[in-house]
């Protein structure tokens, strides 16, 4: 049943700028279920009008399980959008959406919490350091057009669909490689600036009382943060520890430090 | 040493509810330390102070969110209690975000309680959504939505306004050997946000780039990341055109391979 109403261009800028709350009313059990859903809403009241039978089966069928990176799930009530419209079985629409928003959120974090936020962090912090507000303004400024962006992804959804689909996961495994590479070369060039890890004037050993900091700046500058940030990764990764665990060792680790006079 | 009045720790209330309310969305990461400390370094009257904690807890709770779907401590309330604790006792930033983790902590049970709660806001909406009555199901979301931001700036309220006393007193009372340590820890911790990048990100094709960043940071002595970032956007860039070049000649090669079998039979 196609429905006679046409989905235009600003019913997709609502959509993307209203879909926002996709998050809203997380639980264990759903996950983003409810927000994802409610985000719909206005978008398939135009395409449905009142018909109560079609608004509630809309909404039961979506409130299934969903979990996937915001952009992500823009990008998919676009696509479920231009399906609804053209009139397809709402079960295969679901099956589709539950097949695509795993990988998708794999997509989107490589993307967006993974390049974006630790280079966005990374860049705002040192400009924040000397208590510029420069730092905090440039974050707010780069994640509010991050935000707008859904507004192209609910175009994106809706216009290629599944076709679309098929592209970006051509180009998944280049996206995540250039992500990796930035991502790591950035998180290296925080790890002298933001780490400090170095022991005290008064830690001395031999006759000559040389300080031991003194040692490892001989081999390298900052090879001691640099190793302190291997020894984390090598927890979290080999030693599945948790980060609860990770910061209490640290502020135990620091404690001791400064009661022993070494740091 | 500083005391929060009632209108601050009110002021704080509503940033916090504000920052609470994005932080479900994380649209516009607004819980994000950085900028919950921003603000409520302005609402405080020491902005610098707040742009500081926030730049010390930002990097500390960078990756913290997505690892293994467990819930870490809370981002938004470690920002907000680092400026706090700073403010009020006078102590560094450093030290201050040491001492916001059991706040960090308590923000993160009252999100497992919520999340876990709200398998009841689940049982409404899905009532609504039988009856098809959409404007329902958006007031219960809307609701749920408010209700846990709600929570969050109480929470807030009550540690900022109500605890400063004995968070002054209890901070007060430590050695200066304990301040001290909390402060080395302190500058230590972003290891954390930096480890948990690297478990993701990290493997052993890009491994050198790490290496690269690093170098440079040492050695050039540049202040901030932007030019390393920019580096790195220009070798990804070299990596991108080679990977290309090697999957057309592959392509190519398998295209004249294939054309030799077929003359060979």
């Amino acid at each position: 049943m196609a429905s006679n109403y046409k989905i235009t261009k600003s019913d997709l800028t609502k959509l993307g700028l209203y879909s926002v709350i996709e998050q809203i009313g997380f639980s264990f059990e759903r996950m983003q279920a409810l927000g994802f859903t409610c985000s719909m809403l206005p978008t398939i009241k135009k395409i449905y009008g009142d018909d109560k039978e079609q608004l509630a089966d809309f909404m039961t069928k979506n409130m299934e399980f969903i979990n996937t990176e915001m952009h992500m799930a823009t990008f998919l009530m676009g696509l479920i959008v231009s399906m609804e419209e053209a009139g397809e079985d709402r079960t295969l629409i679901c099956n589709i959406k539950n097949g695509l928003f795993g990988p998708l959120a794999g997509l989107g974090d490589a993307i967006f919490w993974f390049t974006l936020l630790p280079i966005s962090a990374a860049i705002c912090t040192s400009l924040a350091q000397d208590g510029s507000p420069l730092g905090p303004l440039l974050y707010i400024a780069i994640w509010f057009v991050s935000a707008i962006s859904r507004i192209w992804f609910a175009r994106l959804g809706y216009s290629l669909g599944t076709k679309a689909v098929s592209t970006i996961s051509e180009n998944a495994n280049a996206i995540t490689r250039a992500a990796g590479i930035l991502g790591v070369m950035v998180v290296g060039g925080l790890i002298p600036t933001y780490i400090t890890f170095a022991f005290g004037e008064g830690l001395t050993y031999g006759i000559n009382e040389a300080t031991v900091q003194s040692i490892f700046d001989n081999v390298m500058p900052n090879i001691l943060p640099l190793g302190f940030v291997f020894l984390i990764y090598y927890l979290f990764k080999k030693k599945n520890m948790s980060v609860l665990a990770v910061i209490l060792g640290i502020i135990v680790f620091g404690i001791a430090m400064s009661y022993l006079g070494w740091m | 040493m500083n005391e929060i009045t009632l209108i601050q720790g009110l002021l704080l209330m509503i940033v916090v509810f504000i920052c609470a309310l994005d932080q479900q969305m994380e649209a516009f990461y607004w819980f994000r330390p950085m900028v919950v400390a921003f603000f409520s370094g302005i609402v405080l009257g020491d902005m610098e102070l707040g742009i500081k904690a926030g730049a010390v807890a930002e990097l500390s709770y960078l990756g913290l969110l997505t690892v293994g779907g467990t819930v870490p401590p809370d981002p938004l309330m470690a920002g907000f209690m680092t400026v706090v604790i700073a403010y009020t006792t006078g102590r560094g930033a450093e030290t201050a975000l040491g001492l916001s983790l059991p706040f960090a902590l308590l923000a993160q049970w009252l999100g497992i309680f919520f999340n876990t709660a709200y398998s009841t806001v689940v049982r409404m909406c899905e009532k609504a959504a039988k009856a098809g009555d959409t404007g329902k199901f958006t007031r219960i979301c809307y609701g749920a939505w408010f209700v846990k931001s709600g929570a969050m700036a109480i929470v807030a309220f009550l540690a900022a306004y109500g605890l400063q006393e004995p968070i002054q007193n209890f901070v007060n009372a430590f050695p200066t050997e304990l301040v001290h340590g909390f402060e080395v820890a302190g500058n230590m911790l972003p290891a954390v946000g930096l480890g948990l990048l690297l478990m993701v990100m990290l493997n052993n094709q890009n491994i050198p780039y790490l290496f690269i960043g690093f170098f440079m940071a040492t050695f050039t002595g540049v202040d901030n990341v932007l030019p390393i970032a920019m580096v790195a956007v220009a070798i990804a860039y070299i990596d991108y055109l080679y990977n290309q070049k090697m999957k057309a000649a592959s392509a190519a090669a398998v295209a004249v391979d294939g054309g030799d079998d077929e003359d060979g039979i």
